[in-house]
């Protein structure tokens, strides 16, 4: 469908047609007319502009001081509300209104103005929810539809085909072939854990003869700790995840949020259920607990902890209140609006952000509503008594660990004030030499200024001082006598060799309330939170609950907290939330499909995209509350349909939908950044398996890439040394600085968390074919893969070539694919040989280079640099970097 | 790289002899070139594969490339090009009409007359702000529009209307539908340029930039604010010349037959594409992106050396370089939405007028010595405008405005605009458009008509319909902004 403007969408959806016959309605045609156009100033605010009220069909009647009715029904020219509109005088605010939309104004009034049903005969301050307000898709329950009866005689048996099937053959489409075997181990061990097959888990799988070869491939990717590393990059794009504060251009580092990041991957691998691992990230310290000031006995229990350390998930927002910013109030107070715009874009799929300033101009959310939601979470933030991210951070220490650690500090110390009294001991004794060095008389005058703190001399001691410095021996001890200096030396360094024993101490990330500290939620005027206005109690969105059901149901914790994240957490993964299961079934169709089935994934409201498929979508978020909130076997059930194992290719499919919006073929789709690099470490064999801790170092190299390794650069100057097996982990645990993303992930659409990312973006631009061709990234693994490919077929430049295709392709080379690089090679080695004859043999090192140990240039190697030169031509087809 | 000798491209060949003009050379290059843009043929399975090659013109047009300079925020028109006496006459006292603010805190009543003197340029007597000295002496050559209005009050829907075409996001940047009806007139170079400022992108990011829905290849490709401006540019030393040429050739061989198993696919041809390019850009955007063969005169003129200007003054250089070496389109963006001033206007403003005035009019005057303002238009302006009226009252150094998207101005040069001309008014408050509105799809179909593209026929076949950048919004051209 082509993106209309909200209003008009709203009204193809609410009444497919105009026809002259139709009857209009106040509710159903006009209403959304005017609440996009007029009622923002004409009803919603305090008070109605110019005392017009257009909330309701009957405020119509309303004679004005001019004598004019807003509304003459039957007589559209003599009513004021079309008079201003077709004058342009209204909407002072905003596009103006569009003929077609004035039309149907006009038709209703000559149709005499009619309203569906009777008006309510009060109505509360604000912009109004109707029957057609709640009549939008999303905001209804979750109904679980059945299953459409698909073609006789159908091999496919799965629901999500006959809904999908369904569609297509509505439009006289029909699925693509099922995809071959090599071509599915690609695929879907790409999708669920972001690396490659290995070539004789391909083999194995195409020789498999037993029926359920699909599902036991799948089983075992699940198995997999790949599959959770893959996985949460997802969920981590949705929370905003990084490792740093971000907001101010300081942007420090966040040294303990990889605990939340392994907290998701560890949840994902255990399939814990998603309503579980959503209350312990809304209020997993309610869960433990734990409070700001009494977390201790929760971090002795590791679900506890892991509790507690998933409430990072409300502490991921930028959050530049630790740093030198301009208004710190401001900075708090984004920092709470960036947090609720994660979580109600991650959990409710809503755009509730605009309503922090103002009814929401397209989806029945007011103002009201936006600190009713906010005042869920307020008690934890509390912007008047705000702790900054490090005064929201919890140690870890067992009481027996810091008791040790308190024991070792008291040693540490004892053995320092020994050190100070040794090197006093010292420095006295030489004073005795030194002043015998004086004369006579002047030898106790100055022994009383020594002894005289330096702030109460007299200006005679100081000149007294002055005059026999070296006498004064109180300090630098070493310039008197560097073996006392280095008794003392040594004794200091047993207290920090003692220091070093200490336990090492944890700290984790978490969003806790602090006992008894309950501010008070207030509706910012204009969001403003220099104006609070009226008082709001917390409570979820009023569209998103049904008339008549009752309030959160908060309770107080018995640690002290106020219940209410944990109430509004409960709530949302009741099974009764209209959005919650909606929302992430629709994720995890997008992350498997490449679009959703409704394409906004972050709007579900009229600003967002329809669904495709309603009735697939409810279908499968109904089957997922059933089946206990657990993600792998939705997994199961979306990739053992036909829609997932069909063929990319289908011509007549992608020309009736070149969008594919209805799955009539795989959508081909490009290797997303963490898996381009991943895969490229995987097939040299250089990917090191290191799982969860805290993540690998970046830093600047002299090109001004942002590389892996140990930053070792100034202010001046760019430097990367190397950090072992440390760079060549997989890309989740790379550190995730917001203002310095690798070089490589960026390139390729890796997304900036400002504060969050709903839906990656994929482009194809030239400076992604430039790092493919000339970045030290790639030359080093295509380098690398050179190697692999000679260790394992060494001498046999077929096999080499053969033993690519295996690794990158997942497919057997052809022949003809096998002589043209061996073309190729003999052609580019001959090359490269001449281009080595040509340089000048080697000199001293050049300037700059490492002196220590500078290594013999190494000798040129033409065939395995021609070798490498194909290995990167590889790694840069679009059928290594595409899943088709 | 010989710098001039590089110039004399095919564009400047173009340009020289006109388009449309009949020659016969001319015919035989845009025969050779290809074909009408569109309408868009519908994508036929193996068949539609779009390309950068130079696309003939729906009719003749001056324009055949544009420099965007952008500033994002809304910057204040009564401050810079609309001077109302009424404001000093009643600065500081009530406005007596009826402010339409929109969503902000901090709002007043109270009119903010501007601090600034405004004073006439150039033969045509154009009234401009102090804070703009330098574009008063390029007065003559500019259209400034005094009644833009937009009338939507958000930054983000601002954007996606002056940036494409309409409020909603996920449509097409006007850069992509510029590149897409014409296709660009250097092969070595991406047809669609970013010039990105040292502090970061402005707000809503890559959205400046997107092609929305229309082919990847019409994105656009972001250069670096600092050294290097695009990186991976230099081939490794053994692989530099012949060895890299045999590695693209033979990727060339694979992804083509990769493609003939997915035929239509756009995003693999567009891959394909980019390969080509990136292979040529390695010597052309090298040479572009290099000012250092530029003459002193012209660090002068721009103000390359003063570190107020350095920035800006760079960033416009190398925009004049891009279109000279035919790049169709380019972007210069300021960061955040620097322009926004709701406080501390006072102090802002002149802070912002001195990093990019002189160099904007030095981009001008330098276009038009080098023949080239002709087929170039510059375009300076941001998604919206300012109150009249002061918005945080909490002393003179905090004042500020908020914003106002029914009556601001912007100003185009150059590519057939007519030079020395006001068009448009606000009322006497600058706050409203009253003579010769502009609306923002009235603006892009006049842009388009200079580029000799009618607006309704630009268009891309979407999901059976004919979309287009003014997408059935009523749009006009303006033709008294066309000389």
């Amino acid at each position: 469908m082509m993106r209309l403007t909200p209003v008009i969408a709203l009204m193809a959806a609410l009444s497919p047609a105009y026809g002259a016959e139709t009857e209009l309605t106040f509710e159903r045609d006009v209403r959304p007319i005017v609440k996009a156009h007029c009622t923002h100033c004409h009803g919603e605010e305090e008070k109605p502009g110019g005392g017009v009220d257009l909330r309701l069909r009957r405020f119509m009647d309303q004679v004005l001081d001019s004598g004019a009715r807003v509304v003459v029904p039957g007589r559209p020219a003599e009513s004021e509300l079309v008079r201003i509109v077709r004058s342009g005088e209204m909407p002072k605010k905003g596009k103006p209104m569009p003929e077609a939309e004035l039309a149907v104004i006009e038709k209703w009034i000559a149709q005499g103005a009619k309203t569906a049903r009777p008006e309510p005969l009060t109505l509360a301050p604000g912009p109004l929810i109707t029957e057609e307000d709640r009549a939008f898709w999303a905001f209804q329950p979750v109904k679980r539809p059945a299953v459409p009866e698909d073609g006789a005689g159908d091999r496919l048996g799965s629901p999500v085909d006959a809904f999908v099937r369904k569609a297509l053959r509505e439009k006289g489409l029909d699925y693509a072939p099922e995809a071959d075997r090599r071509t599915l181990i690609r695929r879907v061990t790409l999708d669920l854990t972001g690396l490659l097959p290995e070539p004789q888990e391909v083999e194995a799988f195409v020789a498999d003869p037993s029926p359920d070869a699909y599902e036991k491939l799948i089983d075992r990717l699940l198995d997999s700790q790949a599959y959770g590393e893959r996985w949460a990059r997802h969920w981590l794009d949705v929370a905003g995840y990084a490792d740093s504060n971000g907001f101010t251009e300081a942007d420090s580092v966040r040294p303990h949020a990889w605990r939340y990041r392994d907290y998701v991957i560890r949840s994902l691998n255990e399939d814990k259920p998603w309503d579980q691992f959503i209350q312990e990230q809304l209020a997993g310290d309610e869960l433990a607990g734990a409070t700001h000031g009494d977390y201790q006995q929760a971090v002795l229990d590791p679900q506890r902890t892991d509790q507690l350390i998933a409430t990072a998930f409300l502490r991921m927002a930028p959050d530049g209140t630790g740093e030198a910013v301009d208004d710190p109030k401001l900075a708090r107070n984004q920092t709470i609006a960036d947090q609720l715009k994660i979580v109600s874009s991650s959990l409710l799929g809503l755009t509730v952000a605009c309503a922090q300033c103002h009814d929401h101009r397209y989806d029945p959310i007011s103002q009201t509503d936006y600190y009713r939601l906010r005042a869920v979470f307020d008690p934890a933030y509390h912007w008047e008594a705000w702790r900054n991210p490090a005064q929201r951070l919890y140690s870890l220490y067992t009481p027996e660990e810091r008791a040790r650690a308190a024991e070792i500090e008291k040693q540490a110390q004892a053995i320092e004030a020994d050190a100070r009294a040794l090197s006093k001991k010292f420095l006295d004794e030489i004073f005795e030499v030194e002043i015998l060095k004086l004369p006579e008389p002047e030898r106790a005058p100055y022994r009383q200024a020594r002894a005289t703190a330096e702030k109460d001399r007299t200006p005679e001691q100081k000149a007294l001082i002055k005059k026999y410095p070296s006498a004064l021996a109180t300090y630098s001890l070493n310039l008197y006598d560097q073996k006392k200096q280095d008794i003392v030396d040594a004794k200091m360094a047993e207290a920090t060799k003692l220091r070093a024993t200490k336990p090492a101490e944890g700290f984790l990330m978490a969003l806790t309330e602090v006992k008894g500290q309950v501010p008070v939620s207030k509706r910012f005027n204009r969001g403003d939170h220099e104006q609070p206005k009226e008082v709001v109690t917390p409570g979820e969105l009023t569209i998103l609950t049904q008339p008549g059901q009752p309030e959160l149901a908060i309770a107080p914790t018995p640690a002290g907290s106020t219940g209410r994240r944990l109430a509004y957490a409960r709530w949302l993964t009741s099974g009764q939330h209209p959005l919650t299961a909606r929302v992430l079934v629709n994720r995890f169709w997008l992350h498997h499909f490449g679009r959703g089935l409704v394409s906004t994934p972050g709007d579900f409201g009229h600003g967002g995209e329809r669904p495709s498929h309603p009735e697939l979508l409810d279908w499968l978020a109904d089957e997922f509350v059933r089946g206990g909130w657990k993600l792998k076997p939705l997994h199961r059930t979306l990739l053992l349909s036909h829609a997932y194992r069909q063929s990319a290719a289908n011509p007549v499919a992608l020309r009736e939908d070149p969008e594919n919006q209805l799955y009539g073929r795989f959508a081909l789709r490009r290797f997303d950044a963490e898996t381009l690099r991943d895969a490229i470490l995987g097939v040299t064999g250089s990917l090191a398996r290191v799982a969860y801790g805290p993540p690998s170092g970046i830093g600047r190299d002299p090109q001004g890439r942002v590389v892996v390794g140990i930053d070792k650069g100034s202010i001046t100057s760019f430097k990367v040394e190397s950090g072992g097996q440390a760079d060549f982990r997989r890309s989740i645990y790379v550190q995730a600085r917001r203002s310095q993303p690798l070089t490589v992930l960026d390139t390729f659409d890796a997304p900036s968390m400002v504060p969050h990312c709903e839906k990656r973006n994929q482009t194809t631009v030239a400076p992604q074919s430039l790092l493919l061709m000339n970045d030290t990234f790639v030359l080093e693994n295509a380098r690398r893969l050179a190697d692999r490919l000679v260790a394992e077929a060494p001498g046999d430049p077929a096999a080499q070539i053969r033993r690519a295709w295996d690794l990158l392709y997942s497919l057997p080379a052809a022949e003809s694919d096998v002589a043209r690089c061996q073309a190729y090679l003999a052609e580019q080695e001959k090359a490269l040989a001449a281009y080595h004859q040509a340089q000048p043999p080697a000199k001293e090192a050049p300037k700059g280079a490492a002196k220590a140990a500078a290594p013999a240039p190494p000798k040129p190697q033409p065939d395995r640099e021609a070798l490498a030169s194909l290995c990167q031509v590889l790694l840069s087809s679009n059928r290594f970097l595409y899943i088709e | 790289m010989n710098a001039p000798s590089r110039l004399c491209s095919r564009r400047h060949f173009l340009h020289a002899n006109g388009f449309g003009l009949g020659s016969l050379a001319l015919a035989t290059l845009l025969q050779r070139d290809g074909l009408l843009a569109n309408p868009a043929k519908p994508i036929e399975a193996g068949g539609a594969r779009f390309d950068l090659t130079p696309k003939k013109a729906h009719f003749p047009g001056k324009a055949k490339a544009m420099i965007s300079l952008f500033m994002m925020g809304g910057p204040s028109q009564m401050d810079l090009f609309d001077p109302k006496p009424m404001l000093t006459k009643y600065d500081g006292k009530n406005f007596p009409g009826e402010i339409k603010y929109d969503n902000l805190a901090q709002a007043s009543s109270k009119v903010f007359g501007s601090p600034w003197k405004f004073h006439r340029h150039g033969q045509c007597g154009m009234e401009l702000s102090e804070l703009l000295p330098h574009l008063g002496r390029v007065a003559d050559d500019i259209t400034l529009i005094r009644s833009m209005t937009s009338g939507v009050s958000n930054h983000g829907q601002g954007l996606y209307a002056m940036n494409a075409g309409r409020i909603t996001p996920g449509r097409p940047a006007l850069g992509s539908w510029l590149t897409y009806g014409l296709g660009s007139e250097t092969q070595d170079l991406p047809a669609y340029m970013v010039l990105a400022h040292p502090n970061g992108l402005p707000t809503f990011q890559q959205e400046h930039f997107t092609n929305g829905w229309l082919p990847a290849l019409y994105q656009g490709t972001v250069v670096r604010p600092s050294e290097p401006r695009i990186l991976n540019l230099d081939a490794p030393p053994a692989l530099a010349g012949a060895p890299q040429q045999r590695q693209l050739g033979l990727l060339k061989a694979l992804n083509e037959e990769h493609l003939s198993e997915h035929p239509g696919e756009l995003d693999l041809q567009a891959r394909i594409a980019s390969y080509e390019l990136a292979a040529s850009m390695q010597t052309a955007a090298k040479e572009a992106l290099d000012i250092s063969s530029e003459p002193k005169s012209i660090r002068d003129l721009y103000g390359v050396d003063n570190p107020v200007t350095a920035d800006y003054a760079t960033r416009c250089i190398i925009a004049r370089r891009l279109v000279e070496r035919g790049v169709r389109y380019v972007q210069v963006l300021n960061s955040g939405q620097s322009w926004d001033q709701h406080s501390a206007l006072i102090g802002s403003l002149p802070a912002l007028c001195a990093a990019t005035d002189q160099p904007t009019a030095a981009l001008v005057t330098d276009l038009k010595q080098r023949g080239l303002l002709d087929s170039t238009v510059v375009h300076w302006g941001g998604e919206m405008g300012r109150l009249p009226v002061l918005q945080n009252d909490a002393g003179r150094e905090k004042w500020g405005r908020d914003h106002n998207t029914y009556g601001f101005s912007m100003w185009v040069a150059g590519g057939g605009f007519r030079g020395g001309y006001v068009h448009g008014e606000t009322d006497e408050w600058s706050h409203k458009a009253v003579i010769d509105e502009v609306k923002h799809y009235d603006w892009h179909a006049t842009l388009l008509q200079a580029f000799g593209l009618d607006h309704t026929q630009l268009t891309y076949q979407r999901n059976g319909l004919a979309a287009s950048l003014t997408d059935n919004q009523g749009a006009k051209v303006v033709e008294k902004l066309l000389a």
